[in-house]
């Protein structure tokens, strides 16, 4: 067996690998929960929130030398680098009484780099993308702007509901969840993350890219993917698909019995018609060598192997073979896709 | 192949810094800049979290991640060759580790970790127990594939590793595992 699957999750599933993504993946740190932030206070000195009193004194000498430190440079820094235009996203309160960091938001307010919007269950607020689009963020969310200048604006959604609407070329608009990371490719979008990690993308219009190290869904109108907290984006299926077939999909992503993974993945082929190519094509990377043909198969009775692939170099998992069937969706060309990420990732 | 439109051999999450980048993001930091400092935080908190969680018991691991990142963030401009970020963060990680340990009233190595009755914790934690006794450079670069979910070309940036000896780690580390944890069905 190659170390494929173990240097980046390409190539043949390794079933033990996979076992202890599961397991192991459930210990992946809070890294987007936004728990660690230096973040300006009115002096423009930097403060740092703190989770246990354990580590309060060293924290508290810490601090200490951080604000002298910052404000020892402050004078230099204000005067050599003057405030990017884009440092911070406007903030509209659309219900109740949203928070930005600790400060209840009445009306209208700004959330800079490195702050956290905190809506409660009777809030909701919208925040205006530089001049790219917005996003509302729903009751019971904390999202925390990481970072946003010209043709970069990366959000990240510890918990709760946001929805986008973004007009942008695509990539310029990057949601992180601890479990995977969001890639607006010019579309409106809803995101859900669970306190756990688990989530749901449902995509309304254009595409998103839906990642966690080399494991990536595309994720078109119409269609939802689910996030699981531990081996992250699971397979786009169309939401207009009945509740069985989804389960289905569920059950071969995230179950950890064998046994009922293969069961789901006979339920999938076994259920296929027109408008579930997307589900197969995810599929062909995602089942293990011997499943294969069948998933092939059952792609090529939606949508015909194109002309110059041939049907080993697809079971090969050819990456020019594999994109060229994609093209042949009808849903976006994966040349410039691959182009972008080469120049901006 | 578990990826889609991917190139091989090309990190698919990972901000693909040029070194004079990274070394622009760190004299930022070294300034103040705290836009400079979350990009910082969130290319390498994977790795951070990843050398404590190796080292530590789980319920501290997220506070001494913090102490480790606001140790950078007050000694950064000590470090000469912001290209070493990566390592440097690392030792930094390691040595706070150690600090604890050394200064945990206890003086276990490594407090038991007690799953709260859930099967699927129980079997987690056994796996870390195992993954936590091998030897450093196997139990790092295993927990950020394994917990962190960074591929083999994102380890070797972050750490400073060359690909081949993040490859070797990645292949030897799986197999001591594979072998302690009695599953061998493959390799």
């Amino acid at each position: 067996m190659n170390d494929d699957y173990l240097w980046d999750a390409s190539g043949p599933p390794d079933p033990d690998i996979q076992r202890l993504e599961r397991l192991l993946g459930r210990l992946r740190g809070t890294r987007n929960a936004g728990e660690f932030r230096v973040k300006a206070d009115a002096a423009d000195l930097a403060v740092v929130r703190w989770t246990s009193a354990r580590f309060l004194a060293p924290a508290l000498a810490a601090a200490a030398a951080i604000v002298m430190m910052v404000g020892a440079t402050w004078s230099t820094v204000r005067v050599a680098s003057p405030p990017s235009t884009f440092s911070y996203w406007p903030v509209a309160a659309i219900e109740g009484r949203p928070r930005i960091g600790s400060t209840a938001l009445a009306g209208s307010g700004r959330l800079a780099v490195g702050q956290t919007l905190v809506t409660d269950a009777v809030s909701r607020a919208r925040v205006e993308v530089g001049t790219i689009g917005e996003v509302t963020v729903d009751p019971d969310s904390r999202v925390r702007l990481v970072s946003t200048r010209d043709g970069h604006h990366r959000f990240a959604l510890a918990s709760g509901t946001l929805r986008a609407v973004i007009t942008a070329p695509p990539g310029q608009f990057v949601v992180e969840t601890p479990s995977a990371t969001a890639i607006d490719l010019g579309c409106a979008y809803t995101l859900h993350v669970d306190e756990d990690g688990s989530g749901l993308l449902r995509v309304t219009a254009g595409w998103v890219s839906l990642q966690l190290a080399a494991r990536e869904s595309f994720v078109p109108a119409g269609a939802s993917a689910r996030i699981d907290s531990a081996l992250g984006p699971g397979t786009p299926r169309y939401d207009d698909e009945d509740r069985e077939y989804q389960d289905a999909i569920d059950t071969f992503d995230f179950d950890e019995d064998p046994g009922r993974r293969a069961s789901a993945l006979r339920a999938l082929l076994a259920r296929t018609h027109s408008g579930d190519a997307v589900t197969l094509w995810h599929l062909l990377s995602r089942v293990g060598e011997p499943d294969r043909a069948a998933v092939a198969d059952a792609l090529a009775d939606q949508v015909a192997i194109p002309a110059g692939v041939t049907r080993d170099q697809v079971l090969r998992l050819d990456r020019d073979a594999l994109d060229a069937w994609w093209n042949a969706l009808g849903l976006g060309d994966a040349t410039w896709w691959r182009k972008w990420r080469l120049e901006n990732w | 192949m578990d990826h889609v439109l991917e190139l091989p051999r090309v990190p698919v999450v990972t901000w693909r810094r040029e070194p004079e980048t990274l070394a622009e993001t760190i004299r930022a930091v070294a300034s103040g800049d705290q836009d400079a400092f979350a990009r910082l935080y969130a290319d390498y908190v994977r790795l951070v979290h990843a050398i404590v969680l190796g080292r530590v018991p789980r319920r501290d691991v997220d506070d001494l991640v913090q102490d480790v990142f606001l140790t950078a963030y007050v000694r950064v401009r000590e470090l000469r060759d912001p290209a070493a970020f990566g390592g440097w963060i690392a030792a930094i990680a390691r040595n706070r580790a150690t600090d604890y340990l050394r200064q945990s009233p206890r003086q276990e190595p490594l407090p038991e970790e007690v799953a709260g009755g859930d099967p699927i914790e129980a079997e987690t934690l056994a796996v870390l127990d195992v993954v936590r006794k091998l030897p450093d450079a196997y139990r790092e670069t295993l927990l950020m594939r394994l917990v962190e979910g960074m591929s083999g070309n994102e380890i070797a940036e972050r750490t400073g590793l060359t690909p081949a000896s993040v490859r070797v780690n990645l292949h030897r580390g799986m197999k001591l595992l594979r072998q302690r944890l009695g599953w061998t069905g493959h390799e």
